[in-house]
């Protein structure tokens, strides 16, 4: 007997009234994306805006007022001078900022006098119990020094163009996201997340349900193959995840207004087969169980925790060890989450990204031939 | 087109640690309507689930035969409809979408399905429940509706695994009206039943007890064989030896 078309169509059309039915998995599956984008893009504002500094100025000259005036007016810090050893005991000890800044004695001097060799030099000493602030504070003030270098240059035409780069120690622009604006770097990322879960979960349930309430003795009584029950089950759920990263896209350029500047043909490629692989892998799991509640437990184990931990959407890939770091290249969300991003953010061309894309399309297609051939035909335990 | 004929030869069947068939013979003549009978946990499940296709045997054998031609398990599995004692419908959807559902899988042309599933509907009386769900149908409505979906291949061996248990009496009744409305040279049922009333209905009994098959023979045969004058006295008298 042949693959048919038509017994794969009907058990899409059968799973299709299922979802339409059954209010549960419509409302997840609509409201879900809303809620993930609204907790991760509203709620959840990693920029950090007004950070208490408290400042140490032993210079006390122009120069470094002007230095804090360029600090304050950036926003992101609000500084408190503290004056003498006593200040700064009691502030150490009230514990209630992430930082401390110094400017030495000297630094005015330093930097009047632009010699490369002995530059103007601050210190900011931050609280490393949150990693996290910490490197973000470090990096505003990066961009506080490249700004008060440059009025320190216009305020002393004198100094040659090298000199008025003195004082600058570390340069650094961020490409394609300027302003490191947490929510362009966060919203395009969800989809990963949505699909990584939703998908797994929503087929995971399938066929673990027909095997509970009976219905796969009836169905694999009657001439159905197994390939034609897989691609029957992906279709609708294919056609409902698809719908939610639509959701999420429209809500990414019209509410967040993030930038798309890749290749939107690509970047929908790359979706169809990353949510093929997610549904194809919930299948894998569901024939495998058999039961709902163990099947929920195994997509919570193999689609929500690896889509959050093991696809960079919270830790960067870059600064695992290096073990993990090829370990998180066989979960499929790492490699959608770099599609994402990219894509979003940056124009780069579709070849950049071919890696990332013949990963996910390995993944899919071992996970479809998986669903395939771990069903059984039969009702032996 | 005839009705099938299946043998049972030597069969034995391990389900998990139990040992559910034990060297079961049996003969199921072509176009009769066989009982297996026995009390729970018999076997009787273990050997419908065999005829079915959906068990392997551990040893021996099953054969399949039409007329005189030998049919393998895959083609058998072709031309035989099982419906299983558990509930095993969708209960959100109708009967008519039931029906529907079951004409794509078996790959049946829209005019023979249409002729075919009204006079299933007219048959079994459920015309004026063609739209309701399954899961709002009673006992012995659920148990017509799936006989419906089976029947629509038109089967040359019909499996029914207790099909009458949680039914009651008169549709009961109903029930083994339509079976015989079906059965004939054109297809050879066997059912399992727990119901010892129900084994005179049979044109052949086959007594399973403890996954043995104690005898085999019309109910008369039987009856006499074992000296009884009723079905359940063969389980009391087995079991308490």
């Amino acid at each position: 007997m042949n693959f048919s078309w038509r017994r794969a169509r009907s058990v899409a059309l059968k799973e299709y009234k299922h979802i339409l039915r059954d209010p549960f998995t419509l409302l997840v599956t609509l409201v879900l994306p809303l809620v993930f984008v609204g907790f991760f893009g509203f709620v959840i504002d990693l920029d950090y805006k007004h950070m208490r500094v408290y400042v140490r100025d032993n210079d006390q000259t122009s120069v470094s007022r002007r230095f804090l005036q360029e600090a304050a007016s950036s926003g992101y810090f609000d500084l408190k001078p503290i004056h003498g050893q006593f200040q700064l005991d009691q502030a150490l000890e009230r514990n209630d900022s992430p930082a401390l800044l110094v400017i030495r004695r000297g630094f005015g001097k330093n930097v009047r006098a632009g010699n490369p060799e002995n530059p103007g030099e601050i210190q900011l000493l931050s609280d490393g119990t949150d990693n996290v602030q910490a490197s973000i504070m470090g990096s505003y003030m990066q961009g506080v020094v490249q700004k008060a270098n440059a009025v320190f240059a216009k305020d002393n035409p004198d100094l040659t163009d090298a000199a008025a780069g003195a004082g600058e120690r570390i340069r650094s622009r961020f490409l394609f996201n300027p302003e490191l604006n947490s929510r362009w770097f966060i919203v395009p990322a969800l989809s990963t997340i949505i699909i990584g879960f939703l998908a797994i979960v929503l087929t995971a349930l399938t066929v673990a349900k027909e095997w509970e309430n009976g219905s796969m003795e009836l169905l694999l009584s009657t001439p159905v193959r197994p390939s034609e029950i897989v691609l029957g089950k992906l279709v609708p759920y294919f056609l409902l995840t698809f719908f939610d990263v639509l959701v999420v896209f429209l809500l990414a350029i019209y509410v967040f207004q993030i930038p798309f500047l890749g290749s939107f043909l690509f970047y929908m490629v790359a979706c169809w087969v990353y949510i093929t692989g997610a549904l194809a892998l919930g299948l894998v799991i569901s024939v495998v169980t058999r039961q709902q509640q163990a099947s929920i437990q195994f997509a919570f184990a193999v689609g929500l925790l690896p889509s959050f931990i093991f696809s960079g959407f919270i830790f960067p890939i870059e600064n695992m060890p290096a073990f993990f770091q090829y370990f998180t290249a066989l979960f499929p969300q790492r490699w959608f989450l770099l599609i994402s991003r990219t894509v979003f953010l940056s124009d780069a061309a579709p070849a950049t990204l071919a890696t990332a894309l013949g990963a996910i399309v390995v993944f899919a297609s071992a996970m479809i031939l998986l669903a395939v051939h771990k069903f059984k035909t039969d009702v032996e335990p | 087109m005839t009705a099938l004929r299946a043998e049972v030869h030597q069969v034995s069947k391990k389900m998990g640690r139990a040992q559910a068939l034990k060297r079961v013979d049996a003969v199921f003549g072509a176009g009769e309507v066989h009982g297996i009978i026995g009390p729970n946990g018999a076997g009787k499940t273990t050997l419908i689930r065999l005829l079915a296709g959906l068990l392997h045997p551990d040893q021996g054998q099953i054969s399949y035969a039409e007329e005189k031609d030998a049919l393998s398990g895959s083609q058998a599995k072709r031309v035989t409809g099982y419906f299983p004692q558990e509930p095993s419908l969708y209960p959100d959807l109708t009967c008519e979408e039931h029906l529907e559902f079951f004409r794509d899988l078996y790959d049946l042309p829209q005019a023979e399905f249409a002729q075919r599933s009204e006079e299933l509907l007219r048959a079994t009386g459920m015309t004026p429940f063609k739209d309701r769900p399954a899961g709002k149908l009673s006992g012995g409505m659920y148990k017509k509706l799936g006989l419906m979906c089976v029947l629509l291949n038109r089967p040359k061996l019909l499996l029914l695994d207790e099909p009458t248990v949680g039914v009651d009496p008169v549709s009961r009744q109903e029930l083994w009206d339509l079976v015989y409305g079906f059965a004939g040279e054109n297809m050879t049922v066997i059912l399992s039943t727990s119901y010892m009333d129900e084994a005179s209905r049979c044109a052949c009994v086959h007594v399973l007890s403890g996954g043995e098959m104690l005898d085999s023979g019309t109910p008369k045969e039987v009856m006499k064989r074992f000296n009884i004058t009723d079905f359940s006295e063969i389980f009391l008298n087995h079991e308490s030896k």
